[in-house]
């Protein structure tokens, strides 16, 4: 018994709880949902979406919130093809240009953030535009189809079964996070100025630094997520990056992160990321109106807020 | 002996006001040393002098004899200055032990952090205090009590020489307080020099060996030994005259109607069993120690929080309070908050928009028209009346100081021509000129037929200005006695009121 | 408003200088309103020598029909900030409003006037979805908004089937065509008046000022006898209200009532619903309000959409540019504010 309400107050089973459940009660009733193609896609899905999720919850870790994460991701995209298309550089020195350009965006938001001291909101909202706007500048709006055949390959292979490469990097970036906000100082200095900054001050953190830092591996993420999209899709778009607010969003609320900083699991916003992908697939099965999916997100934002907050107020009762 | 550490004509000066004006303090090796004042005395000031958080702006501090400068908190945290701030300064979610040393994590970003040392070096640190605590847990798990232990910890091992615990037993039980007192007392026998700041004198007495005493940002005394220094004597020295004296008057309220009336009301927040009454133009004083459940008292009659049992009377008849906006348009009950800045006042607003708040409804014509002259002349004679000084009523009120931004907070309930005011610790942090006008105040609102239900913790504020006074401990009433204005044997019979209640619980 | 309240901090009571004379001049000229006029006019006289027709009759219209739509959004989020929160979902709720208003004109048959009246009070039920709900669970109105806009947008869609509504009287884009005195649209006339009932409602009513003072300090409201809950609520039908007439312009302007007018979720709404109030000094935290600097603002934007699609910038550019914008005004902001702050405390 014990164990058990010891298990409910972590973050990741309940989201665990919900993905075994979906995955039995959608499998039960439609067989395509676990055929090895249906898999892939999903998993496809999976590896670009927790990349958007992570950039938004290394931010919500710090207490802030960052609105350019789809405009850095779209602008490390078409950087990405363009370089390729454009300059005819390699698909590696390209990727690792468009990575640094993702870092320096998040960089640049960050620093904006400390020295005005102006709300995060504000501050993504503009560079946000910035960073669009730069995107649109650049493409005029048409995608670049010059995408190598190593990258289209890279985008289409699977390392064993269903499993795609694009998986990999997701993975490393996965582990590498949660080892970071687990067991290095960088880490635990995020979360300790999201919880409260003040007191991380007179605890000799550097609050600034690790405020910059944070935005840094958020700009870092979205621009991997970026670079995997042109993979997968096989053309740099513009358009990439448009819709993954509500996206970045969803994920960590649903693992359980707090919006007021301090407090995020790796674990279980990688289970949110799975939850929400497995319900769009499955809307789509289902030949559902695709647009329902967009208010299934919305739905289960606000259910999952909805859970938090009870779940707080039951942990606070319980330690009286 | 020679002192460890000592701080000589310290002066600070914030824009417009001088904090400190040359004070002087300084510590013995091996002593509890109390640093006493009113709010606002300049204690938190001198402080964050000491601890680094501020630069003086003369003077100077001496470690060991040697002049010292601590240009950070850091600064102070290395030659041996520690500190357990009023406001807890944990991570909840981090384990005790990564509280306790996250100032040593903090020297290098990517160095992967070794949690079994740390819980090893922590469990050294908790065994000191005699904590029995698993390193790892959450701090979010343990009670208030510990979580301030806990940050002792984390100053011991710092290995402070100095350490300073601000206001430390606020939110501890007596049995907690007795443990923290038996660890200050180890602390002192090994040698740390402690300061204790506190509010509760009697606490003072019990532990502290020498005390110095702040009044308006100067010394009203410094560094002498406790020593046949009573109760009295300390808070002479910090309201600067004998308590009580000559203020009050009695006043026979006995023949009047009753306007609120509490019967064995109980609340969701815990009351149980409270009934009081308060006549027409009646004081009636509401004592008890911080956390004694005033507040929640005086919200649950506004409505705020639910009233779950028993009754409340207004005029005699039971009524149902559901909100505020109740309490007041319907009822004439007015409230003015202990905590000014977030409850009181409307900090970003003009004086005009604060003074009137309460009587827009009032006053708004058809469609809910209002404009500013209106009010004007509706608070007007108020603020003249309550002599707020501002240079116009356009000014923002969070520019005001403190006694005039309480008087303005007093002035939007005579506007409304509330039946009844709950005060709420109406003197904290505001000079004793204004304390004693408020006072007057008081007493002549009353006489013109106001009831007023006055909450403070302030006991010589209490049988200054009361008629009655209730004492209330651990969110019940514990007792009821007519004020005669003489502190010695009024306070002593609040006290008796407050003690039996703790043995019987 | 803040900055009057920020110079008069010099004469706090017992200042020896005591009020300085003079300040209040210097007040206006270093008032947000002031430096956007100050923008406008310096725009305005670039633009006119830059480019061909800036001040033609066609062109003054455009600006005026384009601003009108933009000054509504900005008017939307203002009213929703002043509770210190935000509403993620203006796009997505004016969109909703708008066809709402289609659907009842072209499959109810009911009269343009009642069904544009449904619209808007279609658009304050939204808001009160919005309100209610954060109002009930206590948590920031980003969240709530962000799945709101996603739920709404996502119903509408699904009813609508994404397509139009393009059977409207003749009325509606006769009002989005007509000129007064020659260049003037209508619709700007609209935003105006709306402008100037806001003006009214936050300076000179009962319920403008509780709204305000909800929005400033929730606690101290509440205990002076204003119900903060109702009030929060009714910002955002308030909001939800102006997002609907804003996109009823839009549809006088088309012709039609489209769901992608605003974009995928309504976002494309989301910048200029910040520009205008930012711009125009409203402040994030709530409490405060500038009705005509969110009108400047948004027509400072629009003008300069308008003038650098002229320049030919090359059109794609314009968003960096706004970007760009939002990001000098709230640093020159700042500057301005700790300016007079240090110049009031020394």
């Amino acid at each position: 018994m014990q164990q058990i309400s010891r298990l409910s107050r972590t973050d990741w089973f309940g989201p665990l709880l919900a993905t075994v459940l979906a995955i039995a009660i959608i499998g039960s009733l439609s067989k395509n949902f676990l055929s090895p193609y249906n898999i892939q896609i999903l998993l496809l899905a999976i590896a670009v979406n927790a990349l958007i999720a992570f950039a938004q919850m290394i931010i919500i870790a710090i207490g802030q919130m960052n609105l350019s994460v789809g405009a850095i991701g779209g602008l490390a995209a078409i950087s990405f093809a363009g370089m390729m298309e454009v300059w005819g550089l390699p698909a590696l020195p390209a990727a690792l240009l468009a990575l640094v350009i993702g870092l320096l965006c998040g960089v640049l938001n960050g620093v904006l953030v400390r020295i005005t001291g102006i709300s995060a909101f504000v501050i993504t909202l503009a560079t946000l535009s910035i960073y669009k706007g730069i995107n649109l500048g650049i493409t005029e709006a048409q995608p670049f189809y010059g995408v190598p055949a190593a990258v289209k390959a890279f985008g289409a292979a699977t390392i064993l079964g269903p499993i795609p490469w694009l998986l990999a990097p997701t993975i490393a970036a996965t582990v590498a996070l949660w080892y970071m906000l687990r067991r290095l100082p960088v880490g635990r200095f995020i979360l300790a100025v999201g919880s409260n900054d003040h007191a991380a001050g007179l605890s000799g953190i550097s609050v600034g630094a690790t405020v910059v830092i944070a935005h840094g591996i958020s700009g870092f993420l979205a621009a991997l997520a970026g670079i995997l999209v042109v993979a997968r899709l096989q053309i740099g778009q513009p358009s990439i990056g448009d819709d993954w607010l509500i996206l970045s969003f969803a994920a960590p609320v649903i693992g359980g992160a707090v919006l007021a900083g301090g407090h995020v699991s790796v674990t279980a916003t990688a289970l949110g990321v799975v939850i929400v992908a497995i319900i769009t697939q499955a809307l789509v099965l289902f030949s559902i109106d695709p647009f329902l999916v967009q208010v299934v997100l919305g739905a289960l934002i606000l259910a999952a807020v909805g859970l938090n907050k009870l779940r707080a107020r039951d942990t606070a009762k319980g330690s009286l | 002996m020679t002192p460890i550490f000592e701080a000589k004509g310290i002066q600070k000066a914030f824009p417009g006001v001088m904090a400190l004006k040359g004070v002087t303090l300084s510590l013995l090796p091996g002593s509890v040393h109390a640093l006493l004042g009113e709010n606002g005395a300049g204690k938190s000031t001198l402080i964050k002098v000491i601890t680094g958080v501020h630069q003086p702006t003369a003077g100077t501090l001496l470690l060991d004899g040697q002049q010292a400068q601590f240009h950070n908190p850091r600064d102070a945290i290395a030659k041996g200055i520690g500190v357990v701030h009023q406001e807890r300064n944990l991570f909840p979610r981090f384990s005790v032990a990564e509280n306790i040393f996250l100032e040593q994590i903090g020297s290098s970003y990517l160095t992967p952090v070794d949690y079994a040392r740390l819980n090893r070096e922590a469990r050294r640190w908790l065994d000191a205090l005699e904590l029995d605590i698993d390193p790892a847990t959450p701090v979010s798990e343990l009670s208030v009590a510990r979580m301030q232990l806990v940050e002792i910890a984390k100053a011991l091992s710092l290995q402070s020489r100095v350490l300073l615990l601000d206001e430390p037993t606020a939110s501890l039980t007596t049995s907690e307080t007795d443990r923290l007192f038996q660890i200050v007392r180890r602390l002192r026998d090994d040698g740390t020099s402690l300061v204790f700041v506190s509010h509760k004198l009697e606490e003072v007495q019990e532990i502290c060996d020498r005390v110095t005493v702040l009044r308006d940002g100067a010394n009203a005394c410094d560094s002498r030994s406790m020593e046949g220094v009573t109760r009295h004597d300390l808070v002479q020295m910090m309201i600067g005259r004998a308590e009580g004296e000559g203020a009050w008057r009695a006043r026979d309220t006995s023949a009047q109607p009753e306007v609120l009336g509490l019967s064995g009301v109980s609340t969701e927040l815990g009351h149980r069993d409270v009934s009081l009454s308060v006549r027409k133009g009646e004081i009636v004083g509401l004592y008890g120690l911080v956390g004694a459940g005033r507040t929640e008292l005086a919200k649950s009659i506004l409505g705020q929080s639910a009233v779950t049992g028993g009754e409340v009377r207004v005029d005699g008849k039971p009524v149902r309070i559901r909100s505020v906006f109740e309490a007041i348009h319907t009822h004439g009950l007015g409230y003015v908050s202990e905590d000014r800045k977030t409850e009181g006042l409307i900090l970003q607003h003009s004086v005009l928009a604060n003074a009137g708040v309460p009587i827009w409804r009032k006053l708004g014509g058809a469609l809910g028209t209002l404009t500013d002259g209106k009010i004007r002349d509706a608070v007007l004679p108020y603020l003249r009346k309550l002599e707020v000084k501002t240079p116009s009523l356009a000014q923002t009120a969070a520019n005001l100081s403190g006694g005039n931004q309480q008087k303005i907070s007093v002035a939007k309930w005579l506007a409304a021509g509330v039946r009844l005011l709950i005060v709420d610790e109406p003197s904290v942090g505001i000079d004793i000129k204004t304390k004693a006008y408020l006072h007057e105040l008081l007493r002549e609102l009353a006489d013109n037929g106001t009831s007023i239900l006055l909450i403070t913790s302030d006991l010589p504020e209490m049988i200054a200005v009361a008629d009655r006074i209730v004492v209330m401990d651990g969110y019940r009433v514990t007792g009821e006695l007519p004020n005669t204005g003489e502190y010695d044997s009024v306070s002593r019979a609040v006290m008796d009121r407050i003690h039996d209640m703790g043995e019987v619980g | 408003m803040t900055l009057q309240d920020a110079t008069y901090s010099s004469g706090t009571d017992d200042s020896p200088l005591g009020p300085r004379t003079g300040l209040s001049r210097s007040r206006f000229f270093l008032s947000n309103e002031f430096g956007l006029i100050l923008l406008i006019a310096i725009f305005a006289i670039i633009f006119g020598f830059a480019t061909k027709g800036f001040f033609s009759p066609f062109n003054l219209f455009a600006l005026g029909r384009n601003s009108a739509v933009n000054i509504m959004i900005g008017l939307s989020m203002m009213s929703v900030i002043v509770t210190g929160g935000l509403n993620l979902a203006v796009g997505a709720m004016g969109v909703c409003a708008a066809m709402v208003c289609g659907w009842m004109i072209e499959s109810l048959g009911i009269p343009w006037p009642l069904a544009i009246a449904g619209g808007l009070a279609f658009g304050a039920l939204l808001g009160w979805i919005n309100g209610w709900t954060v109002v009930r669970t206590g948590l920031h109105s980003f969240i709530i908004t962000l799945a709101t806009m996603s739920i709404f947008f996502g119903v509408m869609i699904f009813l609508t089937k994404a397509e139009a509504f393009r059977e409207l009287p003749p009325v509606f884009t006769e009002f989005g065509r007509a000129r007064v005195l020659g260049y003037v649209s209508p619709l700007l006339l609209v935003t105006l008046v709306v402008a100037v009932l806001l003006a009214w409602l936050y300076r000179g009513t009962v319920l403008g000022r509780e709204m305000l003072a909800a929005g400033a300090s929730p606690a101290a409201a509440e205990l002076s006898g204003i119900r903060v809950g109702r009030m929060v609520i009714l910002c955002h039908m308030l909001s939800g209200a102006l997002a609907g007439i804003a996109a009823l312009m839009l549809v006088a302007r088309n012709g039609a009532a489209i769901p992608s007018m605003a974009g995928q979720l309504g976002q494309d709404w989301l910048l200029p619903a910040f520009l205008g109030p930012v711009l125009g000094g409203t402040l994030l935290q709530g409490g405060k309000v500038s009705v005509l600097g969110t009108v400047l603002g948004a027509f400072l934007v629009t003008m300069l959409t308008s003038g650098l699609l002229m320049l030919q910038i090359g059109a794609f550019w314009v968003q960096s540019f706004l970007g760009l914008m939002l990001l000098v005004a709230v640093l020159l902001d700042k500057a301005r504010r700790s300016y007079l702050a240090r110049r009031n405390l020394a």
